[in-house]
């Protein structure tokens, strides 16, 4: 029958809802995601503010290719392949820090960290000289495309891929609100990383969007008191949004006013005054109309956002905090985390340390909701590897009737872009399930809806 | 705001003096605390004012020193967050710790050293053993600890702990535990 045929009825279960477990474990459909999803996605690697000087680099991948996120001498930030011209072999084996050049180990070349090659031992007895052998020509190579926004430096293996611009699409309207609090931006923070036993899809679905977990997975964070207000409904009352390749979850907030309602998530005023120079009047509809603040959000492929206000000390106020986490895989079973804290550069010293600790008691490797979250997805990932289990497709139909007719309408009035609901469904993790069936069939072309 | 060890002078408490022994007892007993799962108790060591730190580490190039990230942890916790990570596991809803794991806290390579100000200064190394289930790999942690003890008429108080991991990419699947 051949494996196309496989692929192609296990794609068309998932367009309906109903997920093959093998879409978590089956190491083709995991070689197809390499080709056509990594292969051809916009792919984010790092942020401009973890290389801030000149010579700074961060080493990063695109599941097995390797990249220096390099800031050059002058300033400009480049991505390289981490590929000696010559052998192949990895030019540099750091995951951070600062160089002027980068030197092979094996024979010696030397680049710039413009990307430049400017030593070859011997180049004239070896090689020739320039006019045999011409280092301009030999360089290292930068992925096909490279883009940013708001920071966000991201890269597409595929030289045909659509500006990075249109790629986001409408999620950019989203998206501001995680990376761009005021017109400088945010200061990213680590990573941590760690490797979990699942599947990376499971985590993008998860914080696109998973409300319904929230009351039980993560009940014991409520036992404890760590949010100021807690009722099992609350995230019912909560909007999805999906728009383009990316969607996520909101949370209503108490009636007042734009400035009330920031203060209620715990932003001190400066910090509120700047996100209401700093965002578009549609964007401030959506706090200070529609009333909803955004909560955890993925854009396809693999990066997810978390914002979210605990408390750090006993009976406090509670502290937003944002985090930028990549599900980066290394096989179909396996998924290295890499999480990040976030926050905008111009907040006050002492909201950016309590917004730290917020961060750490909730998210990363020790954070109190991250660790029950992923004790499911490794779960799931194990379960989806059985011969049997595998051919079981999962129910991921909320909001949908028997039929297939959306047991809900989509929001009216919604004041951003792409398509909302109010209440329990999984509209969202279709949503992306469908985006990556279109980019396993290889047909993702421009224009959704 | 890091008291760092090496900021000050410390003398060098020999293995064969009561303060050695007392601190090895410290530690010998905080681990069987920690693997039988009775964190009551062990919040009990803690000093109220304990700082309880564990950076992320990196592969930089050339030298270890700058392998230890000045602005992420994997922990840099108080006396507030570890009660509350405490209270969190004595819920029923603490999923990722039911099944529980079974963990071996071994200790080794203790030094101990006196500071100036009457505080004792420890530094072991920690081999962590976590199994859970019946299904998969175990994992472990390798670190290098640094703690402050303080003498209590309770006994010694943990004031300040930091753990420096050795690995850069943790291969345990979450740190729903306590190092
Ligand atoms: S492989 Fe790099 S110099 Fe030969
Ligand atoms: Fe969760």
């Amino acid at each position: 029958m051949g494996e196309h045929g496989r692929l192609e009825r296990l794609v068309a279960d998932v367009r309906q809802g109903w997920i093959p477990a093998a879409v978590y474990s089956d190491r083709e459909v995991f070689e197809q995601e390499v080709e056509c999803v990594f292969g051809r996605a916009w792919v984010y690697l790092a942020h401009e503010s973890e290389i801030p000087e000149p010579g700074d680099y961060v080493v990063r991948r695109v599941v097995h290719d390797s990249f220096i996120v390099v800031r050059d001498e002058h300033g400009v930030v480049r991505v390289l392949a981490n590929v000696c011209r010559h052998r192949g072999m990895q030019v540099c084996r750091a995951e951070r820090g600062n160089a002027s050049h980068f030197r092979c180990p094996y024979h010696g070349w030397t680049y710039r960290n413009t990307g430049h090659l400017v030593g070859v031992p011997f180049h004239e007895d070896a090689y020739g000289g320039e006019r045999e052998f011409p280092k301009a020509e030999f360089g290292l190579l930068s992925p096909p495309r490279v883009a940013s926004y708001n920071g966000l430096i991201f890269v597409s293996l595929d030289p045909n891929a659509p500006a990075l611009q249109d790629y986001l699409g409408g999620f950019r309207y989203y998206l501001d609100f995680y990376t761009r609090q005021s017109p400088v931006g945010l200061e990213v923070h680590g990573p941590q990383r760690w490797r979990v036993r699942a599947n990376w899809k499971i985590g993008a679905e998860n914080f696109c969007g998973d409300t319904y977990h929230t009351p039980y997975t993560h009940q014991s964070i409520a036992e404890i008191g760590l949010f100021a207000e807690h009722r099992p409904g609350k995230r019912k009352e909560g909007v999805v949004y999906f728009a383009d390749r990316g969607g996520g979850t909101t949370y209503k907030l108490a009636p007042g006013s734009f400035e009330e309602r920031l203060r209620s998530v715990g932003y001190p005023d400066e910090m509120v005054e700047r996100m209401a120079q700093t965002w578009s009047p549609e964007q401030r509809a959506l706090v200070a109309e529609a009333g909803f603040i955004v909560s955890a959000a993925t854009l396809f492929p693999n990066l997810s956002f978390v914002h979210n206000w605990p408390r750090v000390r006993e009976g406090g106020p509670p502290v937003p905090f944002i985090s930028l986490r990549l599900w980066q895989p290394v096989s179909a079973g396996e998924t290295e985390v890499y999480s990040w804290f976030a926050v905008d550069r111009l907040a006050p010293e002492e909201f950016k340390r309590d917004s730290y600790r917020s961060y750490l008691l909730s998210f990363g490797t020790s954070g109190m909701f991250e660790q029950d979250d992923v004790e499911n997805w490794t779960s799931i990932t194990a379960v989806a590897a059985g011969r049997w289990s595998s051919q079981i497709r999962l129910h991921s139909r909320m909001g949908l009737s028997r039929e297939g007719r959306l047991l809900r309408q989509p929001m009216d009035g919604w004041p951003g872009p792409g398509r909302a609901f109010q209440g329990f469904g999984e509209y969202n993790q279709r949503a992306l399930l469908e985006v990556w069936c279109d980019y396993m069939q290889g047909a993702r072309e421009e224009a959704r809806v | 705001m890091r008291a760092a060890p090496a900021d000050e002078r410390l003398e060098r408490v020999g293995s064969g003096e009561a303060d050695y022994h007392a601190v090895v007892d410290f530690l010998h007993r905080e681990a069987e605390l920690l693997d039988e799962r009775r964190w009551r108790e062990w919040l009990a060591l803690l000093a109220e004012d304990v700082t309880y730190e564990m950076p992320v580490r990196a592969t930089g190039a050339r030298s270890l020193e700058t392998s230890v990230l000045p602005d992420m942890d994997h922990f840099r916790e108080d006396h507030f967050t570890l009660r509350k990570r405490v209270e969190r596991l004595e819920t029923e809803y603490a999923w990722t710790e039911d099944p529980p794991s079974r963990t071996r806290h071994v200790v080794t390579n203790v030094r101990v050293f006196r500071s100036p100000s009457g505080e004792l200064v420890a530094r072991s190394y920690l081999l962590l053993f976590r199994s859970r289930g019946d299904t998969r790999d175990p994992e472990w942690v390798c670190a290098e600890r640094t703690d402050r003890l303080r003498r209590t008429e309770e006994g010694l108080k943990l004031v300040w702990r930091r753990v420096v991991v050795d690995e850069s990419v943790l291969r345990t699947q979450n740190l729903a535990i306590f190092l």
